[in-house]
């Protein structure tokens, strides 16, 4: 009897559950419309990025999405993108690369973004490359935040359009500086491990630069306990030409430690943790950055004279409730630019394809704020591709060595690094693109 | 005797074979995101079950099959990537090595209990991910790619990899249920039972206390390596953030919430877990939260659920009311 009880109410169990799975299969699927392409309506389209906005790198790079939204709000103000309004949904991936797959999941699943702007990190991308691969659902992933030079591989990441010159080619412009200007000196470098960092040794390693003492760090790991051991090391081989190649967090420790450890070097840091704000925010002293060097690809945020900064500090003034402007806001605002410009290309019927070919088409033609040329072509998803070398003074401006911008071009590969001629368009009346 | 055990592996075999066929009706129908969320309910039922196995039923805690689930899945994918194991082998694999850690862990907590296993097994799920920063070969915090590889052509070109995902980890969750549902029903099930209410007792019965106990940390590792494996190839990736401290509470919530002695139970609770931040998300929007807020409430939510279901059910929802009939 007792046992009969049990088979009944096995079978019911197990039959409710069947019916209950089946009532629930039965949501219908996103309904699928051949006529918009998904995250573009008649008045908006829909963008996504992964960024950290909290963790251990978000000092500096959190201050990204609401410029960038800034820049799309004045771009909507203004009468949108063909009328339609651009919308950026923003997750926060803390840095992670398992976040970075989640957060990207819910952009393209959930909010089924039109394409990925911005997304940062390396290790990051990587992650959503294969795990959720925008390449292979056609899904644009455009301007990432990120150097690595592996993204440019239009075969492998064929929807993927790097921004940023490579870090390879950071690591050349920057070897061939040191060979000129500190011949003879004992060098040392600290560098991310992963992908990031392992990147740059390519670079130095084209350019023929050795280092007499290299420090690498766990992504992650960096605090001001751990860059005791890094300037401890770096100290003990007697390094006095140090480069940097880390996120923010790790520069500051690392420049905040060299302080308080009394070790004097000349530091060179490397674009993506040389912003002077968020280095000072981090703690590190003004007289400690005065006198570093560091490289860009953007005017440096300070330059009033530059017609892109001032433009660009005044949508931060109106639009983005007059947060301090330093590079991570300058190089938000330039992404949105080409990214307004990039939905403008693909045209009033705009698709995933119709973006994706304009800007292989005429992307390189594009304004932007940048002082290296734009290099997209047909199968080639190259950004920038050059670096100006600059001083610290004691304001943390950086001002280019020299006295103006010589920028100095070069590819991922074992071309030569070349002083460049390029003459950037010039800023778009009012800022708007018009193309 | 021989006719209800019978019974019972028939009316099991029944359920689950329904289960199956009801989940894989379902995958065809429904969206993109439900099949990954489906994936990530399956992969959360081996997990939790793991738990029920060897706290509801043996009676001893841990806090640290996060990091069991690391070492099945970096076995897993280590075999991938250097041996070019096919996937059912990297599972197995998975399964073995988490197992023997295991083993190995339940000798040496075997005097420990109660709080003082805890305790050890909260160090080893603090501790142990991120061995992979001190050896090269585990990829650091950037990680190992695990690549199942995209699902077989034959399928149709509209099979999304997603749905591949839902369909290797629900045939893995079901059939590893299928086992422990076994197992639960044997003698060892009935060893652990008498184990977990009075171990003195189980032993003045011929009990082997410390086989026992070691033997049910064996098995309930080697389930959670397998859930590991499945969790990195929803992801396609291994790294030490993947296996936070966060996952091992999250599965023994999800083990409590739904009743700790009750298999059926590891389904709700995984449910439960995958459905916990989209609640959440939904709340945070209506309450206009910011993103920060968003990321945080999930974690929030489940250490809340999981403090209210031990203080009012520590039992589970006593849906079945056999604990508290008269005598």
């Amino acid at each position: 009897m007792f046992a009969l009880r049990r088979t009944k109410r096995g079978v019911l169990a197990s039959a409710t559950l069947a019916v209950s799975a089946l009532a629930l299969s039965a949501i219908p699927a996103q309904a699928f419309s051949v006529h918009a392409e998904t995250g573009v309506t008649a008045t908006q389209i829909k963008l996504g990025i992964t960024i950290p906005l909290t963790g251990s790198a978000a000092p500096g790079y959190s201050k990204i999405p609401s410029a960038m939204q800034a820049y799309f709000n004045y771009v909507n103000d203004n009468g949108g993108v063909y009328g339609r309004k651009i919308s950026l949904v923003v997750k926060d991936d803390a840095y992670l690369p398992t976040l970075a797959v989640a957060k990207t999941n819910e952009l393209i699943l959930k909010d089924k973004v039109f394409a990925v702007v911005g997304a940062l990190g390396t290790a990051n991308n990587k992650a959503v490359a294969k795990s959720v691969n925008l390449g292979r659902r056609g899904i644009p992933d455009l301007f990432l935040n990120t150097g690595y030079s592996g993204f440019a591989d239009a075969k492998k990441y064929p929807t993927t359009f790097s921004l940023f010159p490579s870090y390879i080619m950071e690591a050349k412009i920057m070897g061939q500086y040191i060979k000129e200007n500190f011949a003879g000196k004992k060098l040392g470098l600290i560098y991310q491990d992963d992908d990031f960092g392992t990147d740059a040794l390519v670079g130095f390693k084209q350019a023929g630069v050795k280092f007499d003492v290299s420090v690498p760090y766990a992504s992650g790991s960096q605090s001001a306990q751990s860059a005791q051991g890094w300037i401890g090391k770096l100290k003990a081989a007697g390094a006095e030409v140090v480069v940097m190649f880390g996120v923010t967090t790790a520069s500051g420790a690392a420049l905040a430690t060299a302080a308080a450890m009394a070790y004097k070097a000349q530091w060179i840091l490397g674009s993506v943790g040389g912003d002077a704000t968020t280095l000072k925010a981090v703690g590190v002293p003004a007289y400690v950055l005065t006198g570093a060097m560091g490289a860009s690809f953007l005017p440096a945020p300070t330059d009033t004279t530059d017609e892109y900064v001032k433009f660009f500090q005044g949508i931060n003034t109106k639009y983005n409730g007059d947060a301090v402007f330093d590079n991570n806001v300058l190089v938000a605002m330039n992404t949105a630019m080409m990214t307004v410009q990039a939905l403008r290309a693909g045209g009033k019927n705009l698709t995933h394809a119709s973006v994706m070919s304009a800007l292989e088409n005429s992307g390189s033609s594009f304004a932007s704020a940048s002082l290296s040329p734009i290099n997209y072509a047909s199968g080639v998803h190259v950004g920038y591709s050059g670096y100006w070398f600059g001083t610290y003074n004691s304001a943390g401006e950086l001002k280019p060595n020299g006295g103006a911008y010589s920028v100095y071009t070069t590819d991922s590969g074992a071309g030569a690094i070349v002083k460049s001629t390029f003459k950037r368009p010039a800023l778009p009346a009012n800022g708007l693109p018009t193309n | 005797m021989d006719k209800n055990i019978a019974r019972r592996k028939i009316v099991g075999a029944t359920f689950f074979m329904f289960l199956g066929i009801a989940l894989f009706i379902a995958s065809n129908i429904v969206d993109e995101l439900r099949v990954y969320q489906g994936a990530t309910v399956a992969v959360y039922v081996v997990a939790i079950s793991s738990i029920i196995l060897l706290t509801g039923y043996s009676g001893q805690i841990s806090l640290g099959h996060g990091a069991l689930m690391a070492v099945g899945a970096y076995a897993a994918v280590l075999s991938r990537n250097y041996w070019n194991f096919p996937i059912p082998l990297t599972f197995a694999v998975a399964v073995l090595a988490a197992a023997l850690f295991g083993a190995l862990l339940g000798m040496a907590a075997g005097r420990l209990s109660g709080p003082y296993l805890a305790g050890t097994t909260l160090a080893l799920a603090v501790g142990l991910p991120s061995l992979a920063n001190q050896f090269k070969i585990l990829g650091g915090e950037e990680g190992l790619t695990y690549d199942v590889g995209f699902p077989p052509l034959s399928l149709g070109q509209d099979f999304t990899q997603y749905k591949w995902f839902f369909w290797i980890a629900a045939l893995a969750a079901l059939a590893i249920t299928w086992v422990i549902f076994n197992i639960l029903g044997s003698r060892y099930g009935r060893q652990w039972r008498a184990l977990r209410s009075n171990p003195t007792a189980a032993a003045l019965l011929g009990v082997h206390v410390a086989r026992s106990k070691v033997l049910a940390f064996t098995i309930s590792s080697g389930i959670a390596g397998l859930a590991g494996a499945l969790m990195s190839m929803t992801i396609s990736l291994v790294t030490p953030s993947a296996f936070p401290l966060s996952l091992s509470f999250a599965i023994v919530t999800g083990a409590v919430l739904a009743g700790v002695t009750l298999l059926t139970g590891s389904i709700v609770g995984a449910v439960v877990l995958v459905a916990i931040p989209e609640v959440t998300a939904a709340l945070a929007t209506h309450l206009g939260g910011s993103e920060k807020v968003t990321s945080n409430l999930p974690g929030l939510m489940m250490s809340t659920l999981l403090i209210l279901s031990v203080l009012f059910f520590p039992n589970g929802p006593q849906l079945h009311r056999r604990k508290t009939r008269k005598s």
